[in-house]
This record gives C-alpha cells, structure tokens and sequence, in this order.
C-alpha cells in the first residue's frame, strides 16, 4: 500500500554543497588510500535457501546468492534481507578468498530490509574491525561503493543524485533513501556505501547505474532498537493524500489561499475506530514540520522530503505523531497513533517469508492463497502479465468478513475433475455455502458436502462461477492425483 | 496486464487502413482463364478516403487515410463488402472490372457486428452488364473455393485458391467483442481482399475478412449464413443487429455435476451466467441445462452440430432474428422442459467494443475534457493500452457492469484532457481520471456532467474522482468567462457533442 497520493521524486538536494562533483576513472579499483581500514570491516555473505515455484507449490529448488555484510562490532555483520528469506546456510568470507564461515542469522526485518547476521565461530571476529555509521548521511567528500570481487576489495567512485522517499524493497513502506549514480558491477545487495571512514548505506537495489542505498540514519535505530530489544516496527501514514496546490480547492475548503498544506482524501475506516482525520481535512504540519503545498516538508539534515518519511524519522509504530490540521474553518491539533506495518494489513498481502507456501490440494485442484508470492509468480513484468481480474484484487480492499482470499489456480488432471481441467485463477466465494477466506476455510468447507457433492461457487469475474465435485470420491482422488503428479503432500497450511 | 483471450485477439490485422502488420505472404495467384461464368465480371474495386474522429481530443479528426477494398455485385443493384472497408469514409469510390471509371457509391447498411455494409451508386449505369453473384452453401470442409479481390501488391484483380480449412466460431475483430461463424481457409487474403467474394461452383460462399498475424496461410471468411442473416435482417429498411440470449454456456461434462442436476442423458450444456437481460432471465437460470436450442441439439462441451461442423451453441441463438423467439428444451431441477427465449440485439457491451461512424460525445467545461470511457478512448493510450490504462478505468468498463450491476454506471465518465488555461492551471489531475462526482452529483453518464455543472450556484465547481475520491475545484464564474477564449485558441467548434 502506498498512502500517498502522488508518486514524485524528491528535488535534487544541490543546496547540500557537500556532493563531490569530481569524478574518478570508476572502472578502476580505487587507490588503497581511500578504502583504507574497510578491508577488515566488509565481508561476503553467502546465503543458501529454498526456492519455490508458486505454480508447483510442493516443488523446491536451491537458491544462492552473494552479498556484501559490513561489521558494526564484534557479532554484528549488517547486510540487507534480501535472499534470507528461506534461507538454509550463510557462510562468510572475510578479505574476499580463502576460508569461508558458517554464519547465522541473528535478526532480520523485512520490511526496513535490514538484517543481522553473526558468524557460529567467534574465532571469525578476531581480526575484523567495526564500520561506523555515520549519524547523518550526509557526505563529507568523495562517495564510494565497496565490495569484494575477485579477491580485491572494489572501490567505485558514486555520485550523490538525491535523497528520496521510496518504498522498501520487501515492504510497501516508504522512508528515506540515498540515490546515486555509480557504474557498480554487481547486482544491488548490501554493497557498503562510504565517505571517508563513514558508512553512509548499503545498496538496495540497482537498476542500470542508477542506485538507490539504505542511509545510516535510516540504519541506525533500526540497529538500536534491535540491540535493545525493543523494535516495535516500522509506522507508516495510513491515509491519503493530494497536493494543496489548487486555490480553488483551498477556497473551497475555507482554506485562506496563500495556507500550505495537502488535503487529506481518504482515511481508511476500521469498525469500532474513529479515524483521527478526515477527508478534506487540510494537512498544515506533521511532527512539527510545516508540510507545503506539494506534500513536502524541509528536513534539517535532508532538505526537502516527501511527509512519508516523519513516520520512520525518529519514530516507532505506536507513537503518536501530532498534526495540524484545517478542519471545518479552524486550525487543531491531533495526535495521530502510527499504525504498524503488516503485511497481512493488505488483502493480497506481500511477505509470505520463511515459510513453504501454503496449497491445499483436493481432488486435483490446487488451491492456494492470493498474495504477491502468487501474483509475482508470472515473472519480470508480471504486473503486465498477471490475469487481469486476479492482478485487480490488489486494489480492494480487506474487509472484516473478508481478510484474503483463496484462489483455484490450476487442476491436475484427473478422471475425477473431468470437466474442470481448463479452469485456472478463479477466487473461491463459497465451498458448500460457507465463505473461504483462508485455506483453512477451504477445508473446514470440504467436511461438509450437501447431498453427497461439494459445490464450489467462485467469484464473479470472467470465468466459471461454479463446480461440483462427488464428496465421497474426493479423498482417493486426491491420493491418485498425488501420486501420479508426484506431489509429496496434499496440503501445506500454516 | 493480460486481459484474456477476447482482448488479446484485438491485435489480429485489419485489412483496412489502420494496418495489417503481417504482409504478402505466399501470395499465390491463378488466374482462371476458363471460368464459366465469369464471377471477376462482378467483382467491384473499392476505394475510399476515411477520417477518423480522436477520442481523446473529440472535436478533431486524424488526417484523412486512403484504404482500399473489394466488393461484389448482389441483387437488386447493390455491392456487398466487408463493414470495415467503408467505416469512417468520407468518400466512396468503386471501379468494374477493367473499366479504369471511378463511380461514387453510399452506404446503404453497415453492420459492424457482422462486419458487412451494402453499397450503393447513385449512377445506374455502373450495373449495367454486371451480374448479380448468386450466393451459395456453407461450403464443406476440404473443399476449394477460390477467393477474388483487389489485394495489395498490384493494381488489378487477384485470385487465390485454397481449401476450407474449418469452421467455427471466432471472434470478429472489427467489432471486437463479438464471435460469430467463420469459415478458415488457407487461400491467401490480404490486405485490400476485404469484402471480396470466395466463390465455390460459381456461387459465393463468403466474403473475405481477416486474418491472424503470426500465422501463416490462415484467412477468414464470413459464411453465407451470416450473410444472409443480416440481408434478411434488412429487408424492412433497418439494420438490427444479432440478437444475443446473453448466457454464459459452459461444458457440463463431469459425472458428479451431471449427477448432481440429475440430468439423464449424454447431452446439454450448463448456464453458468446470464447477462443482466431481463427476457432472458425471465426464461433461463443458472445451473439449467440447455439440452436443444431451435433445431440443433447441444452437447455437453456447449457446441451444436451445425452442418456437419461441431461449433459454438451461440450460433443456434444466432439463427435467430431481433425480437424473435426461439425454442429451447433445458432440464430444470430433475425435470424436462419446453419453453422459449426472446432475443434482442444487445446494445449494453457497446463501448467495450470498435465504435464506428457516430462521433465520440464530449462536454468541456472551463477547459477540462470529459467524455464517455470506452474501449475506443482506452486506445488512444496507445497500442499497449492496457499496460498504461490504471486497473480502476480498466475494471470500470470491462467488469463492473457484469459483476457488480447496483454500482455501475450506466456511462461511466472520465476527464480525457484539460486544454490548459489560466483557469484550471492548478488543476493537479491531469487527465484519464474515472469522474466520481461532479457539485455532489454522481456521475452516471455525461448529461449528468452538463448539469452538474450548469446548474451550480457556489462560488466553485467541485470534480471528484475515483478511486481515492481525489477532487479539484474551478472557480465558477472564471471557467465559464474562460470558455470563449479556450474554445477560439485550442480551434474547439462547439463546447459539446451530445
């Protein structure tokens, strides 16, 4: 979900005055002068797991990456969580040859897409030294990207492009990010990003020489909280949001005209609560930062950002925020308690991580949950590809009867499901009269056949609306489609 | 995204202007020397210069195209061709065999469902010496039949001869969302074949119309029954349409289903689905049976035995003409049952389709753009319309009416362009917004925005949008003193097509 209206960039921050705006022949590895000390701070990270095939659900394969981890003291190497999920081993390898550790995870948050990881034999830490994160990330001279290749520790020069409020990488929360402009070769994982003997970020995804990195100020509580133990997640701004930027609007609202601010449009509503704001509210400060016209705020160390980035500048889910607002001719005050972030808040929820995914497998049908797991199944472009009907359900909303939803996504054939063969992607309503929601509805559902039969109604769509399937025949068919298909369990239910 | 098969077949050529991305394939040409009768005699060169109206942009038209076509003698003076040899024309010219004199000719009847159109021309001596082609059979399957037209690739008649390939029922792309018989063929058909005769044992047999790009040696042609259908449909002066049962007809071939309607027999299709068409739901329900529809007895993959050729039931509704009934045997609840269904030209799905030769309606106020949202429209986004349309327009036109009737609008309207203005230069949405409210009036179709907007007092006009109720203000009295001068400077004739 992403509770902001409008998706722009941030400005160019050139009043930082702090972007060197030398270049360095960037194919060339660095002169030691500068990546000096990082040898024995950054190391490779070799995380092994389980990958799973969305259309075969039982099916698994190995996956492998690399990645690049920075030490922050002895038992803390930080990388991103991109490849833990499902992982099966870690293995570091300090000084980028020789001998590889067996490492282990020590904490991971996918939705700040940071992790911890520490190595199972303390010997590891004795010559390795802790990389400071700078408190700021801002730089103080020349920026480079650092990570092991070929047994050299590469320096590439990068080039500071802007501060911007995006997404997470694993998460639809948005908060600060440091993009940059680097001819890095490698593939956007955990690469260490310095000025100087400071650790601005690590990289978290690539896209041509365009890169964006987590900032260390971003890190640093994260990592704080996490040491403490007191990490209550990551808040986020529930509601919606439109430029304040038409005099009309303002006029019509009762707004003086030359007010700041964005209008609130939408607020979602949740039974039993009254929302703290409403639409047509007019957004004047959040956290005591003025909010102007186009939704920014002027960030003492950034400059301007998008108003997204006050839910994880200094705060936690579950704090209070206070806002000002415009309201019905006045001006008030509110405080607004940061919702958490969830990936089960969505109705086709992302996340789905270190788990196997979930099927139910009856009388050849497969039935599995509609997440972003499934949807992100049909590959690069899968926004394009995805069955349009199914892809839309990622704009509904989760409603209190109606949490998720449970998708047939293919049969295998079967003299029992004759007849239903081609049916594909249709979104159960209702198995024998009782609504499903969630696999386990499904099979709640399935010990209740009327008059013998299973009905199965889907919802309306483009496809079939309903099937019966024969109740007393379902459990051998069930058994024979394993077999024959080579499927290890019928059903795998969280 | 991926919209399903009926979409996707969308990209399949056109013969006229718009394109024909796939070209002169294995042109092979006879030419029949020793015809008997002649057929090529009949065989009329069309030319046309046709100009389409912008459907983002309502009040202009693209720049004039010239296409090309054939068409063929039928009785009673009149030219037979394809729909979209003629759509949009602004003028008609066709040519005899041989004879280098262009005549003007009219449109007397297009059907864009049937992607037929009966020309005439004003000059009676056009016909003088030409024959009427007498129409023939469905031809059989491995049978040949010669096709005649004026493709491209040369200036005189061509004739290619294949085989009937199969015959079944397809989707005809210049309407877009309507499937009806077709005969495949592998005679070569071309760009410029379109409306020309395919002609079996000196009688037609059907009227080239499309083929599939990608796919070598695969043209279509439309059967004489449908031909037929819309020459009958005709005869009283007016073009109807096929008429439509509106039913979802699936496959009923699992033994547990069968068993659990208690159907006896082998045959007979289920309803799945009925359209919102109140004669047809007065009639059929879901989980009927359709065992006969007219003569034809339905098996239970949904296909009738249609001469010899297993193909869709929906031709057995198809047989039928507008506001006729026809004969159903369906199995109900355990039991038998005789009854029939009138069927109408459905109308309700027309913007989800091809629109041709009505011009696109629109309203502008204080420079903002609205118009109805169609399929048309969402093809100005571009020929991969659907990657760049937003899944709220998308849903709105193709699935809402079917899935959620009570929330429908009956014409959904979007704000298409804003003609830039000092008026509305603070307006933040730009442009193919879903148009939710307009002064608190819901939107239901685009008289609602004219009065919405001509009968506000307040000082402002407030557009909502859908879907996170997004809205912009325009100040009153300034967007209607501004109108004058956007009209004069974007050269915008009338503020509205109605």
């Amino acid at each position: 979900m992403n509770s902001c209206w409008r998706f722009v960039t941030i400005s160019f921050l050139s009043c930082l005055g702090v972007v060197d705006g030398g270049f360095e022949l960037a194919a060339a590895p660095s002169s030691s002068r500068l990546v000096a000390g990082f040898e024995k701070k950054i190391v490779t990270v070799e995380v092994t797991g389980t990958a799973y095939d969305f259309f075969q659900p039982w099916s698994r394969s190995v996956k492998s990456i690399q990645k690049t981890g920075v030490a922050l003291r002895p038992g803390e190497l930080l990388a991103t969580a991109e490849g833990f999920p499902d992982h099966t081993q870690i293995r570091l390898q300090k000084d980028g040859r020789g001998k590889w550790w067996l490492g282990k995870l020590k904490w991971v948050d996918y939705h700040s897409n940071l992790a911890v990881v520490d190595a199972q034999d303390p010997a590891f830490w004795d010559d390795m030294k802790a990389a400071v994160l700078a408190p700021k990330a801002t730089p103080a001279g020349a920026l480079h990207v650092l990570k092991w290749r070929s047994g050299n520790l590469e320096s590439r020069r990068a080039d500071l492009t802007q501060f911007t409020v995006r997404d997470a990488n694993l998460s639809w929360v948005n908060h600060l990010n440091l993009e940059i402009d680097t001819e890095l070769d490698g593939p956007g994982l955990g690469e260490v990003l310095i000025s100087g003997d400071r650790v601005l970020g690590i990289v978290s995804s690539k896209s041509g020489n365009k890169v964006l990195a987590i900032p260390s100020s971003f890190i640093l509580p994260v990592v704080e909280a996490n040491r403490k133990g007191n990490y209550r997640g990551l808040g986020y701004f529930d509601f919606v949001w439109q430029p304040g930027s038409n005099p009309a609007s303002l006029q019509y609202l009762g707004v003086p005209v030359d007010a700041k601010g964005v209008l609130v449009i939408d607020v979602p509503s949740e039974p039993g609560k009254t929302p703290v704001l409403k639409p047509k509210d007019v957004l004047l400060s959040v956290d005591g930062f003025d909010v102007d016209t186009e939704g920014d705020y002027i960030d003492p160390d950034y400059g301007h950002l998008m108003l997204e980035n006050l839910a994880t500048r200094k705060h936690w889910a579950g704090d209070v925020i206070k806002l000002k607002i415009w309201r019905e001719g006045k001006v008030m005050e509110v405080g607004y308690p940061l919702p958490k972030v969830e990936y089960s808040s969505e109705l086709v929820p992302e996340g789905g991580f270190d788990k196997p995914p979930e099927y139910v497998i009856a009388g050849g049908l497969i039935f599995q949950p509609l997440d972003m797991n499934l949807l992100k199944a049909w590959g690069e472009n899968w926004e394009r590809r995805v069955p349009f009907r199914l892809g839309y359900y990622r704009n509904e909303k989760k409603l209190t009867d109606r949490p998720s939803r449970v998708v047939l996504t293919q049969v295998l054939p079967d003299a029992y499901n004759l007849g239903y063969q081609e049916s594909r992607y249709l979104v159960v309503d209702k198995v024998n009269g009782i609504t499903v929601s969630r696999l386990q509805d499904l099979k709640a559902a399935l010990e209740k056949p009327k008059g013998g039969a299973h009905l199965l109604e889907f919802a309306r769509g483009d496809g079939l609306q309903r099937i019966v399937l024969d109740a007393s025949q379902m459990a051998a068919a069930t058994q024979r489609v394993l077999r024959l298909y080579r499927v290890s369990s019928p059903q795998v239910i969280h | 995204m991926f919209l399903g098969k009926r979409l996707e077949f969308l990209w399949v050529g056109f013969h006229f202007p718009r394109v024909k991305p796939f070209l002169m394939f294995g042109l092979a040409c006879w030419c029949l020397a020793a015809a008997a009768a002649e057929p090529e005699k009949s065989v009329i060169q069309i030319m046309t210069a046709g100009q389409q109206p912008v459907w983002d942009a309502p009040w202009r038209s693209e720049s004039v195209r010239r296409g090309s076509g054939t068409g063929f003698v039928i009785s009673g003076k009149r030219i037979m061709t394809n729909a979209h040899v003629v759509s949009w024309a602004r003028q008609i010219l066709v040519r005899r065999y041989q004879d280098p004199k262009p005549y003007i000719a009219q449109v007397s009847f297009i059907a864009h469902d049937c992607d037929l159109a009966i020309l005439t021309v004003g000059d009676d001596s056009f016909f003088e010496g030409l024959e009427a082609l007498p129409l023939g059979p469905l031809p059989k399957v491995r049978s040949t039949v010669v096709t005649y037209g004026y493709p491209a690739g040369g200036e005189q008649i061509s004739y290619t001869r294949g085989v009937v390939s199969r015959i079944e029922v397809q989707s005809y792309v210049h309407i877009g969302n309507r499937s009806m018989l077709v005969v495949q063929t592998d005679a070569a058909i071309n760009p410029g074949n379109s409306g020309g005769p395919v002609i079996q044992e000196d009688q037609v047999v059907g009227v080239a119309f499309q083929g599939a790009g990608g796919l070598e040696n695969t043209g279509y042609f439309i059967p004489t029954r449908v031909i037929q259908h819309f020459l009958t449909d005709i005869a009283d002066g007016t073009y109807h349409g096929f008429p439509q049962a509106g039913v979802r007809m699936v496959s009923l071939q699992n033994p547990a289903y069968r068993k659990y309607l208690r159907v006896p027999s082998n045959g007979g299709a289920r309803i799945d689905g009925i359209l919102n068409i109140p004669s047809t739901q007065a009639v059929i329900k879901p989980d009927d049976v359709l065992l006969k529809v007219g003569a034809y007895d339905v098996a239970s993959d949904g296909t009738v035995l249609f001469e010899g050729n297993r193909v869709g039931a929906s031709v057995a509704f198809q047989e039928a003409q507008h506001g006729e009934k026809v004969p159903l045997h369906i199995w109900r609840d355990g039991a038998p049952l005789q009854t029939e269904v009138t069927v109408y030209v459905y109308q309700e799905d027309k913007t989800t389709g091809n629109q041709y030769d009505v011009l696109p309606r629109y309203y502008i106020h204080g420079g903002l753009v609205f118009t109805p949202l169609s399929h048309e429209y969402l093809k100005t986004f571009g020929r991969n319309w659907s990657d760049s349309a937003n899944n709220e327009i998308i849903y709105e036109l193709y699935y809402r009416k079917s899935e959620s009737p009570t929330t429908a609008r009956k014409e959904p309207v979007v704000l298409a362009n804003v003609l830039a203005h000092p008026v509305n230069s603070n307006v933040g949405i730009k442009t193919r917004a879903l148009v939710n409210r307009i002064n608190g009036k819901r939107i239901e179709g685009l008289e609602d925005v004219v009065a919405a907007f001509e009968s506000n007092t307040k000082d402002q006009h407030i557009i909502e949008f859908l879907p996170d109720n997004s809205f912009e203000c325009l100040d009153r009295v300034a967007a209607k003193q501004a109108m004058p001068e956007i009209l004069k400077s974007y050269g915008v004739a009338e503020d509205r097509r109605l």
